[in-house]
């Protein structure tokens, strides 16, 4: 304690007279021992030069001495970056280059990570967001069934897992009675729903649970959204009432809003969900429920789910059913919305760390070539004092300086680089806007200088073991022993540099080749001149299938009748729109299929006329035809996966299904045709087993009509705008729309990462071929005698341009040789963004090694012609 | 390191063993620095070679810790210097330090102590 006092005092006040204090005393000491030398019989002379030797070396005796005053760490720390510092502008053009490259490699780094942050890592803004979990059913062959009403309430009160569970779902109201009638979306949730979020109410209250009793007045909580957009945000809203569906429901208060990914779609008020559910009672009646949960502290999500797995186990036995095989699907909700997105990002940021690395190669590269030109100061400093561990702070403090300085240049680029990211990266990236320069991305930016200029730093310390003082002193200004031994670590810097470069530049061209296969791929139909009108029809006034039928019919036949239409056809789903979901099914004919084994479809219910609107070619059969009804044999039309997956070798027009599979109630379907593929997801997303129902036998209350026009499209807006109005005023209209502006964002997310990791992999050439450049230069640079004599000797520039290529060659075959070997092995973590070409794809292989060798040799040019042009007479004479 | 000629090579200071042996130096009288490593030297038989940059140091963390304390005088033959004396702390420090490397000499003696 007392001996940290004091050094304290002689941190914060250094005593001045220390030093001289100390000098006089040596002078002393050494006077002294000359007055007994010569006592000794020696001359004066050579009694002060035995005195001195035996003195040994006074500065580093003076500074230890002082040393036992100071903190010497932070003393000699703050001496090393004052040193480091100045020594910047000694060399600014190093400097320079070092800082630009780093600042690059760090800013694109951030730039990624902050993206990651943003949309991966960053807890959700609920109440222990990082607990909450989604859940919904699933079989043993599929997943993402709601969950049914009377399964919620048994998970819910047997559960020992979660804190609290809540039950939601969505759907459609149609709101009359003020002003225009509009259709609203509803979130339909439990109580518990809004605690679960941490939404307050912001007017009045939220629900309570006597709302789930059965018996309940009809109440609504509106969000913020409508109230402030559609109601003025009018504080006397409370105990009036809003006629929904034709019933009337009184408004008990508005809820603070919240991000509402969980519909996907942002709402309008919250119903109550258990009087809609409440008559339900059987296990296996599936509404579109899902549940939303927060785990209890230190549960994982295994355990929550063996927890749920056992209740479902439990009530199979105790309520045996159809679903008994039914168990839980459990997933971390951050999870779930990020799970599309989660690969691409992963290897974007695995990409932009490689470029890094490659920059940090380049940047060791010039410090090594800097600390052999070095070599005798160091040795100098080290004559003169300097203990080895203190050079080689020396030298980590040059380094880590210059790494700091480049994550501070690239927080320059970095904002910019943000603000482009946001602008070009596809909407549909959960929370992609929300990326911004916080304290996590500084802390990320600090981390990863300090660990760039540590790396950097160690280069010249792994290179040469040892620093030996007197072979440096004696050695001739251009060294050659401790040049050719970093020769050999830069070289192997170089072929690392290189190789890493080859992966990225096969996995950029891995994706540019997906990008084209998709962007040329046919979509299996023809979307130039549709005008998609997308509509539903509120239960409150279309009772009854025959009702929904009726309207549809007479809308299309009026369409038809328009001047500039050409047909008219209805679905449920277009393409790319993600389908409808998927349904059971089985294959007369076949093996009953075991009850986990069910095979399941997309389900497309589409009008007569609809695969000619679109121009989905028929490839067998025939289409649906009006006469297609409820009183007519059931039929279906299967697209061609779904005919090939069970009739390769006969025709499939015949064949009979039975919807629903086994062990579920539905009718038994005679295939009366088979259509072309067309993806429901996207271009680059191959199309899966699909069947299309005939509306007249399958109605739905929510089509899509599909127009297609013989001209410009939208230029029929207005008039079909006019004739739905006619068939329905009450009726709101969804979405009108030319269908190529629909599905204009179906590749965003593919063109996004295409050009990303393009993007990253010209940043790696650029590297490499600068590297390269570099290192070759440096060769022929400290070579110039040996060339010089060998030209001397008679040499041809031919065999220089041998020699020197050679070593170019070597070093360009060897990299590319790694890196394709590395490529290879990695290949099988791009699958998840490679479409239409294998992972592994030779051609792209051979593209990418050829256009990097090339690169390189082109590099390697300028340095082996002036490896030619050595000029022996001059060379020889300076020597 | 360093290493002189002749066969046999002197021995360095174990760790906290330089400042014991200058406080017993200076329980004869005050001294310079040059007198501490004279004496350390010739008291030795020139086993321990005194390195002045162990020896500075070390005349440092004493002064730091206050058991010696120095003065400028001038030598018997006319030329200043500064001379380092025991403090009362120094000396009590002296005694405990003593006692203790005497009892590790010993102990160390009669493990390395042939057998028989």
């Amino acid at each position: 304690m007392w001996t940290w006092l004091a050094r304290l005092r002689g941190v914060l006040a250094p005593s001045p007279d220390l030093a001289e204090e100390l000098r006089e005393e040596m002078e002393a000491h050494i006077d002294l021992a000359v007055d007994e030398n010569i006592g000794d019989g020696m001359s004066p002379h050579v009694a002060r030069l035995a005195a001195r030797r035996r003195f040994g070396n006074p500065t580093l005796t003076a500074e230890r001495a002082r040393q036992a005053w100071s903190f010497a760490a932070v003393e000699n720390t703050l001496q090393d970056l004052r040193f480091a510092w100045r020594g910047l502008f000694r060399s600014p053009g190093f400097s320079l280059v070092v800082v630009l490259t780093l600042a690059l490699g760090i800013g694109a780094n951030t730039a990624v990570f902050s993206v990651v942050d943003a949309v991966l890592l960053k807890p959700l803004p609920y109440p222990r967001g990082e607990r909450l979990v989604r859940l919904a059913e699933s079989s043993q062959k599929s997943e993402g069934f709601s969950v049914t009403w009377l399964n919620y309430q048994n998970w819910r009160r047997d559960n020992h897992s979660f804190d609290e569970m809540a039950a939601y779902e969505w759907r459609h109201a149609t709101l009359t009675g003020r002003g225009e009638p509009s259709l609203l979306r509803a979130g339909v949730v439990t109580s518990q729903f809004f605690p679960l979020l941490g939404m307050r109410p912001v007017l009045g209250r939220l629900f309570v649970e006597a709302d789930d009793r059965p018996g309940a007045p009809n109440t609504v909580v509106l969000s913020t959204r409508f109230w402030t957009d559609k109601l003025g945000r009018d504080p006397n809203v409370l105990n009036a009432t809003l006629t929904l569906d034709g019933k009337s429901y009184q408004i008990i208060g508005v809820a603070s809003s919240t991000l509402e990914f969980l519909f996907g779609t942002p709402l309008d008020f919250y119903f109550p969900l258990a009087p809609f559910h409440n008559g339900e009672l059987k296990r296996s009646e599936h509404g579109s429920i899902r549940v939303l949960g927060r785990l209890k502290p230190g549960v994982s999500l295994t355990a929550a789910k063996a927890d749920v797995d056992a209740i479902m186990q439990r009530l199979a036995l105790a309520d045996p059913g159809p679903e008994n095989e039914h168990r839980a699907e459990v997933a971390f909700l951050i999870e779930l919305r990020t799970r599309s997105i989660r690969a691409t990002l992963l290897i974007l940021m695995g990409a932009v760390s490689l470029v890094l690395a490659i920059a940090c190669a380049n940047v060791a590269s010039l410090v090594l070539v800097r600390s052999s030109a070095r070599t005798r100061e160091f040795a100098i400093r080290a004559a003169i004092g300097a203990g080895r561990s203190r050079l080689v702070r020396q030298l980590l403090a040059e380094s880590i300086l210059l790494s700091v300085l480049g994550g501070l240049a690239s927080l320059l680029l970095l904002r910019w680089c943000l603000r482009l990211l946001i602008a070009i990266g596809p909407r549909d990236i959960p929370r992609l806007s929300e990326t911004a320069i916080d304290s996590r991305v500084l802390l990320f930016v600090g981390l990863i200088a300090l660990l760039t200029g540590l790396l950097v730093g160690l280069a010249p310390v792994f290179s040469t073991r040892k620093l030996d003082l007197v072979t440096s002193l004696n050695e001739s200004s251009r060294g050659t022993t401790q040049a050719r031994s970093g020769q050999s670590f830069r070289n192997a810097l170089l072929v690392v540099e290189i190789a890493v470069t080859m992966m990225l530049v096969f996995a950029s061209g891995l994706l540019i080749r997906s990008l084209m296969v998709a962007e040329n791929s046919s979509p299996g139909f023809a979307p130039e001149h549709l005008l998609a009108l997308e509509l539903i029809l509120p239960s409150s006034s279309y009772h009854s299938d025959g009702a929904i039928q009726r309207f549809y019919d007479g809308l299309s036949q009026d369409l038809r009748a328009l001047p500039g239409v050409d047909s008219v056809g209805m679905v449920t789903c277009p393409p790319f729109s993600g389908g409808c979901g998927d349904w059971f099914y089985s294959v007369s004919g076949h093996p009953v299929p075991a009850q986990g084994d069910v095979p399941v479809a997309f389900v497309t219910r589409a009008a007569p006329g609809y695969l000619q609107t679109m121009r989905i070619p028929l490839k067998e059969g025939r289409d649906f035809t009006d006469a297609d009804r409820a009183t007519s044999p059931d039929v279906a039309i299967v697209n061609e996966v779904f005919a090939r997956e069970w009739w390769p070798k006969q025709s499939a027009v015949g064949q009979r299904i039975k919807y629903g599979g086994p062990y579920l109630e539905g009718p038994t379907l005679e295939i009366i045709g088979v259509a072309g593929d067309v993806s429901q997801i996207g271009l680059d997303v191959p199309a899966g087993p699909e069947m299309y129902l005939p509306f007249g036998q399958q109605p739905s209350s929510a089509m899509v009509v599909m127009i297609r026009a013989s001209g410009d499209p939208e230029r029929l807006n207005a008039m079909v705008r006019r004739r739905v109005v006619q068939a329905d005023r009450n009726l709101p209209i969804q979405s009108l729309q030319a269908f190529e502006k629909t599905i204009a964002g179906t590749l965003a997310r593919r063109r996004f990462s295409t050009l990303l990791l393009a993007l990253f992999a010209a940043l790696a050439v650029a590297l490499a071929v600068v590297g390269v450049y570099g290192l070759l230069g440096y060769w022929v640079s400290v070579r110039e005698k040996d060339i010089a004599i060998r030209v001397a000797l008679g040499a041809r520039p031919s065999a220089i341009l041998r020699w020197v290529g050679a070593q170019a060659l070597r070093l360009t075959a060897a990299g590319i040789a790694c890196g394709t070997l590395a490529a290879w092995a990695a290949a099988r973590w791009m699958e998840a963004l490679v479409f239409g070409i294998s992972a592994r794809n030779i051609a792209t292989f051979l593209i990418a090694a050829a256009g990097l060798a090339s690169l390189t040799l082109v590099a390697a040019a300028l340095p082996i012609w002036r490896a030619m042009r050595v000029d022996p007479v001059r060379n020889l004479r300076d020597a | 390191m360093s290493t002189v000629d002749g066969p046999r090579q002197q021995l360095e200071f174990l760790q906290g063993t330089l400042e014991v042996l200058i406080l017993r130096s200076l329980q004869l009288g005050p001294n310079h620095a040059y007198g501490i490593s004279q004496f350390l030297e010739q008291q030795s038989d020139q086993e321990f070679l005194v390195e002045n940059g162990s020896l500075y140091p070390a005349l440092q963390r004493l002064l730091q810790r206050a058991w010696i304390a120095g003065q400028w005088k001038t030598s018997p033959r006319g030329r200043r210097a500064k001379y380092y004396r025991l403090t009362p702390l120094g000396r009590k420090q002296l005694v405990a330090a003593a006692s203790k490397w005497r009892r590790f000499v010993e102990a160390m003696a009669r493990i390395l102590a042939p057998e028989g």
